[in-house]
């Protein structure tokens, strides 16, 4: 039998070598180890850790206030110089980052665990399904910063609602990803062939529907972070996010609306922090997506 | 050279894609800056020059931006927009800068000599916009539609204190008073003179019948307020405009764009920080008022502990460091005071501004005497930049002198209803007016200082004695009436129930092609000798 079955590529009379195919880097390595993907991790990487490392890079209070006002970048000691009130500029960038990095890390999951629990609520039962569909629809309805200000008008400012307003707006996004993915698998032959062997149909959904559904679930992640961080950002804009003092990188830009024409340097660190996470976000979904998708 | 404010710069993509989106987002978000950095000169280049002035013509439209709207169900009272008032209609007199008053549509005024009554001399020459005369009928009407508590009128008490009338034909008229007051034209100055037989069509926007300059053309609500020339006016060949706009531009930078751009001629809502973005610009004209019609405070609720003890109130009082607030804060537009009044006041006096100085040192050993090291205590303040960054000011002040406190950032709407109720929390800051007439108008009169009734829930027969004694003495700018007003400023200062940091003037940015323009010392616009050159 052996003489039957010839070795691929192996020369005549050559010991024959178990040569195993290279095997796949994950999908998301891969994705990670593109252009794209180190590109917008190199970005994401430099905000979180500007953020991390706030209390390292800057020697100054976010919140000490000084007799300076509106002072130059260079000025006594503070990089960036300092806002209207006195406070350094670099260290209310860097708390600032750090602030909405808390946020988000926060809600975003928090969205996405809720819409995928109703997404595994609405694959259960077709009645469950319709409710499912009308919450998400009502949730869907409100565009974010109308629903950041219903909420706000409740709760008041603050960061549990921010949290909640960005958890609220994430549940439909992610629900109807995993929903649309669920009854796209179930219907597939290894899902039929795994019925028909008798598997449960919760045990299908775990083992077989769930892990298969779930990779736009990632690229969508990084998505609803970039989008988390300019709804955080549009929030303290508005005066209806996390409370003052503390800084977030909305409510510093705000506050530096009217000095845009003199002191350019007021608004430049949020915007190029806000501007610089969300491409690098985007970037990461970008890559994930295409490599998903190969 | 490419007009910057026509120039393209961002092309949208003929295929846009989530990631071309996203990009797109990304450079708009770093492009922000740098436009909105450019509008000014591109504004500026663009503009037109100031021509010679050769003396008042007629026609032309002013535009007049304002932040808030226009609420008629507030327009007897001083808590809305106040600047349409003296364009819709007009009041009994007015104040010159020493509070001296003149006639508007009464000519002329004779008081009794126990100030118990005074007699007012109509013009008979004034309409209505629809026509009909104006006559005593609806001054009483006036005094009597302020009197009703619906209205909220700060001045009720003053019109209160109105108890009869006596018509000596349709243009002469005794008002009877229950007791002197020392602010009888205050009420004068703030009371508007509304049509008797559309009011209920006022306080909804319906109709503002008046016998103003300019007459109702439409009212959009969140948008606009447009009048027009009234022809009927009572002055011969006023108003020389032919028409007035107020435009509703909440966002502050929109507001200032609309100045630079000429969209808009006047406005008198540029924040302090940021009139020196359009102090330079040849084509705008910056002028102060010392109205003092928005004095900035920090408020304290005496019926919560531990702030129901003066001393710690004091600490309070003490802590504040008003010159940075005033600098920092408020882009140094204002006077640093821990009075009320403004430097035009009968009660202004250096002692009483400098009563309170920056001294933590003594702010926290008060509070050691008192008992206390450390304090915890909520503050409410109005979401809006300027005082939020007032707020955070106080916040951190008090903080040095062991006052730990958490902000309430609130909107306007309910800020007001708070302050009215008397709901606030333990410490708010907000900005009151009516210390730029007569000094009694504002214990009287004022939410936060009312005698009877304010926000800070302070009761003491003294006050209510002192109050009422320089509210009813007779003899306003007399020796006597000074030592009275003087001793109101004592008890506000000594008991530190309102806290005054800041008392603000009222800035008019017009642009330098409006003259003419005035205000009251009601914040009411006065457009009768405004003109376009």
């Amino acid at each position: 039998m052996t003489a039957l079955t010839p070795t691929t590529g192996a020369a005549p009379g050559a010991a024959p070598t178990a040569r195993k195919a290279p095997a796949r880097r994950h999908p998301y390595l891969a994705a990670l180890r593109t252009p794209r993907g180190l590109t917008g991790l190199a970005l994401v990487a430099l905000i979180v850790l500007g953020g991390l490392l706030a209390p390292l890079l800057s020697g100054h209070d976010p919140t000490a206030q000084s007799g300076l006002g509106l002072a130059a970048p260079g000025t006594n000691g503070h990089p960036l110089g300092t806002d209207d009130l006195g406070r350094d500029l670099l260290s209310r960038v860097l708390y600032g980052i750090r602030t909405d990095l808390g946020v988000i890390a926060l809600a975003v999951p928090l969205g996405a665990l809720l819409g995928c629990l109703f997404a595994l609520l609405a694959a259960a039962h077709p009645v469950a399904d319709t409710a499912v569909q009308r919450v998400f629809d009502l949730i869907l309805a409100f565009p974010g910063l109308i629903l950041a200000l219903a909420v706000t008008a409740v709760l008041g400012p603050g960061r549990l609602p921010v949290i909640l307003v960005i958890a609220l707006a994430e549940i439909p996004v992610f629900g109807r990803q995993l929903r649309g993915g669920i009854l796209v698998q179930r219907e597939r032959e290894y899902v039929v062939a795994a019925r028909v062997g008798g598997t449960s149909r919760s045990r299908a959904l775990v083992r077989h529907i769930l892990p298969n559904a779930a990779d736009p679930l990632v690229v969508q992640l990084a998505l609803s972070l970039t989008v988390a961080v300019f709804l955080e950002g549009a929030m303290s804009f508005l005066g209806v996010g996390v409370r003052p003092p503390e800084p977030t990188l909305g409510s510093v830009l705000n506050q530096s609306m009217p000095y845009l024409a003199d002191a350019p340097q007021f608004a430049a660190g949020p915007l190029l922090a806000v501007t610089a996470l969300v491409l690098g976000l985007s970037l990461v979904a970008d890559a994930l997506n295409r490599e998903i998708r190969r | 050279m490419t007009d910057p404010m026509t120039e393209p710069y961002l092309s949208p993509s003929p295929h846009p894609s989530r990631r071309s989106t996203l990009r797109a987002t990304g450079v708009g978000a770093l492009l922000l800056g740098s436009v909105l950095t450019g509008c000014r000169s591109a504004v500026s280049a663009s503009s037109y020059r100031a021509e010679d002035d050769s003396g008042p013509r007629r026609g032309g439209t002013v535009s007049v931006a304002i932040n808030s709207d226009f609420t008629p169900s507030l327009l007897f009272s001083q808590s809305s927009q106040p600047l349409q008032n003296r364009l819709l209609f007009n009041t009994l007199t007015r104040f010159d800068d020493a509070l001296k008053p003149h006639p508007e549509l009464a000519t002329s005024w004779t008081y009794a000599k126990d100030g118990r009554s005074i007699t007012l001399r109509l013009r008979n020459d004034v309409t209505y916009h629809d026509g009909r005369r104006f006559t005593a009928d609806d001054v009483i009407f006036a005094v009597r539609n302020l009197q009703d508590p619906q209205h909220a009128a700060q001045l009720r008490a003053t019109a209160a204190a109105i108890t009869g009338f006596e018509k000596r034909g349709d243009h002469e008229l005794v008002l009877k008073l229950a007791h002197p007051v020392t602010n009888l034209f205050d009420l004068f100055e703030f009371m508007i003179i509304p049509d008797r037989h559309t009011v209920a069509q006022a306080v909804t926007g319906k109709t503002l019948n008046g016998t103003g300059p300019f007459r109702l053309k439409k009212w959009s609500p969140g948008s606009s307020l447009s009048l027009t020339r009234n022809d009927r006016y009572f002055r011969p060949g006023r108003p020389y405009l032919d028409a007035v706009e107020l435009r509703v531009i909440p966002q502050a930078e929109a507001l200032i764009s609309s100045l630079r751009s000429g969209q808009s001629q006047l406005s008198f809502q540029v924040p302090g920080k940021s009139i020196r973005t359009v102090r330079d610009n040849p084509d705008l004209v910056v002028t102060t008022y010392d109205t003092g019609a928005g004095a900035s405070y920090l408020g304290v609720n005496t019926t919560i502990a531990p702030f129901d003890d003066k001393t710690v109130r004091q600490a309070l009082a003490w802590s504040v460091d008003r010159e940075r607030i005033l600098k920092q804060s408020l882009g140094g537009y204002g006077l640093a005071s821990a009075a009320p009044w403004p430097k035009s006041s009968p009660a202004y006096t250096e002692a009483n501004r400098t009563h309170y100085t920056y001294d933590p040192a003594k702010a926290r050993r008060l509070l050691k005497s008192a008992g206390h090291s450390r304090l915890t205590a909520p503050l409410l303040h109005l979401n809006s930049p300027e005082s939020t960054a007032i707020a955070e000011a106080v916040q951190y002040d008090l903080q040095q002198a062991g006052v730990r406190v958490t902000l309430q950032p609130t909107d306007p709407a309910t800020a007001q209803k708070k302050l009215i109720s008397q709901d606030m929390p333990a410490l708010w800051t907000m900005d009151h007016g009516f210390a730029q007439v007569q000094p009694a108008t504002l214990a009287v009169s004022a939410y936060p200082f009312n005698e009877a009734k304010n926000t800070s829930k302070y009761r003491s027969e003294h006050y209510t004695k002192v109050v009422r004694e320089a509210w009813t003495a007779a003899g306003a700018g007399t020796a006597r009436q000074h030592a009275l007003e003087q001793r109101v400023s004592d008890v506000l200062l000594d008991e530190a129930f309102i806290i005054d940091l800041v008392v603000q003037g009222s800035v008019q940015v017009a642009s330098s092609k409006l003259r003419g323009a005035t205000l009251n010392k009601f914040l009411y616009l006065n457009l009768d000798d405004a003109y376009l050159v």
